[in-house]
C-alpha cells in the first residue's frame, strides 16, 4: 500500500470515528479485504472453507476499524492484522474440540499438556499417569480420560495457522524448511514415498523423526521447540491421514508380484 | 469396591467400529496407570492398537478381542480375529520410503508376531517396559 494510500486510510478513519461517517467505513472495509483474504489463505486446507475464514476474518478487521484509535501513529494494516488473524484462531479453537467434550476435560488436557513438558523435564523421563494425576491434582482415570478427550480435539485446530503453535506461539515447526536441509536428500525421498505424499511439511519432517529416525516424542518434542502432546497429535493425524490415502487407493503401492 | 489388579490378562471384546476404538484405547490407558508406565509407553501400546485397528484392511470380522497379558518386564496385546492375507502383505512390506504397518509396529513394539489359533489369526505386540507391579487400590 503507498503513503497516499495509508494517507487516505488515516482520512477514513477519521470521517468515521470523529463524523460518524459510515460511508467510510465501509469503505475501510471493502478496501482491505484482500488483506483479510491473504491471510484466510494461509489457515485454508485445514478443514473450513476459505469463504468461511475470510467471513470471520472480516469480523477481525471491522472490530479493529471499529476500534482503532486515530491518535495512534500505526497504520490500520499494522493494527488489523493481529485483529484478523486472532478471530480467526479463535474460530479455530472454539471449533477445534467435539462439542461433546466437557469444557472441565478440555482444560484438563490443556494442563495436562503442560504438566508432561514440566514433569519431564523434572524427573528426566516420561512422567507416569498416576504421577500427572498427581501434578494435577486429579484422579488418574481423570487423567485417561482427558487424554482420551485429546482425541476428539479436532485435527483441524492442530494444523495450527501457517506461522503459529496451537498456543499462539511462533511454530518453530514453520521453519522446517530450513530444518529439512540438514536431512539427506535420500532420506528427505524416503518421506515422500506411498501414501506420505498426503502429508504437509511438517508432518512429514514429524513422520521421518519418529519412523526413519527413532526418535521418542519427546526427543522430538524438545527438537522442534513444540509439547510433546502436540506430536503425539501431529503423528495421529499424520497416520490418519496416511490411512486414508492408502484406503482410497491414490497411495497404494504398486501391487506385488 | 474397587479392586486391586489380581489377574495378569485382561481381555476386551468390542465391537469393530471406531467409536469403540475409544473403548479399547481408555483400557491400555487403565492398565498402563495401574502399571505405572511412562506417558510414551502408553502411547506406544496405544498407537500400535490403532494402527491395527484404524484400518479397514485387517479385522476379519464385525468384532475384535484386545488380550492385554503383563509379563515380567513386557506388556503383551494381542488382536484378533485379522486378514492374515493382509496383515502378512502389511508386514512383509520392508519398502524403504513406505510408511507400511511393519515400520509403525516396529517403532512402537519390540516384537510383533501373526498367531494362528483354531484357524483364527491374531497379531502378538510385546512391549517392553520397566514394570512396577501393582500395589492395592484403597477401597473407596
Amino acid at each position: 500500500m503507498t503513503a497516499a494510500e495509508a494517507g487516505s486510510d488515516r482520512e477514513l478513519l477519521r470521517r468515521y470515528h470523529e463524523g460518524g461517517d459510515l460511508e467510510a467505513r465501509e469503505q475501510l472495509i471493502e478496501r482491505h479485504l484482500p488483506l483479510v483474504r491473504s491471510l484466510a489463505r494461509r489457515y485454508a486446507n485445514r478443514g473450513e472453507q476459505l469463504e468461511d475464514l475470510v467471513q470471520v476474518g472480516s469480523i477481525g478487521l471491522i472490530k479493529a476499524i471499529d476500534r482503532f484509535d486515530v491518535e495512534r501513529g500505526v497504520e490500520l494494516t499494522t493494527y488489523a492484522t493481529p485483529n484478523i488473524i486472532g478471530e480467526i484462531k479463535r474460530h479455530f479453537r472454539d471449533k477445534g474440540w467435539s462439542i461433546r467434550v466437557p469444557r472441565g476435560l478440555q482444560e484438563l488436557n490443556v494442563r495436562l499438556s503442560q504438566l508432561l513438558e514440566g514433569l519431564t523435564l523434572e524427573l528426566g523421563r516420561s512422567p507416569t499417569i498416576p504421577e500427572l494425576a498427581e501434578a494435577a491434582g486429579v484422579e488418574e482415570e481423570e487423567v485417561l480420560e482427558a487424554l482420551e478427550s485429546g482425541q476428539a480435539y479436532a485435527t483441524v485446530s492442530l494444523s495450527a495457522p501457517a506461522g503459529h503453535g496451537e498456543d499462539g506461539e511462533l511454530d518453530p515447526l514453520e521453519s522446517l524448511g530450513e530444518v529439512e536441509h540438514e536431512y539427506e536428500v535420500s532420506e528427505h525421498r524416503a518421506v515422500l514415498a506411498p501414501g506420505l505424499d498426503v502429508l504437509d511439511e511438517r508432518e512429514r519432517v514429524i513422520i521421518h523423526l519418529r519412523f526413519w529416525e527413532g526418535l521418542t516424542q519427546s526427543q522430538i518434542a524438545a527438537r522442534v521447540g513444540i509439547s510433546q502432546m502436540h506430536v503425539s497429535r501431529l503423528i495421529r493425524r499424520a497416520l490418519e491421514k496416511v490411512r486414508e490415502e492408502i484406503g482410497s487407493g491414490r497411495g497404494s503401492p504398486e501391487p506385488r508380484t | 469396591m474397587a479392586r486391586a489388579l489380581s489377574a495378569d490378562s485382561i481381555t476386551l471384546s468390542i465391537p469393530h467400529a471406531k467409536a469403540y476404538h475409544g473403548v479399547a484405547r481408555l483400557v491400555v490407558g487403565g492398565l498402563a496407570a495401574r502399571l505405572a508406565l511412562s506417558y510414551e509407553h502408553l502411547e506406544d501400546l496405544q498407537l500400535a492398537l490403532e494402527s491395527v485397528l484404524e484400518s479397514d484392511r485387517y479385522v476379519d470380522g464385525d468384532e475384535v478381542t484386545v488380550l492385554l497379558v503383563v509379563g515380567s518386564d513386557s506388556v503383551v496385546m494381542e488382536i484378533g480375529p485379522l486378514d492374515p492375507v493382509a496383515l502378512r502383505e502389511s508386514l512383509d512390506d520392508a519398502a524403504d520410503g513406505a510408511i507400511s504397518l511393519a515400520r509403525l509396529l516396529s517403532t512402537f513394539v519390540e516384537e510383533v508376531s501373526l498367531e494362528e489359533r483354531g484357524g483364527r489369526h491374531r497379531l502378538r505386540l510385546e512391549k517392553r517396559v520397566p514394570l512396577t507391579r501393582p500395589e492395592p487400590r484403597e477401597p473407596v
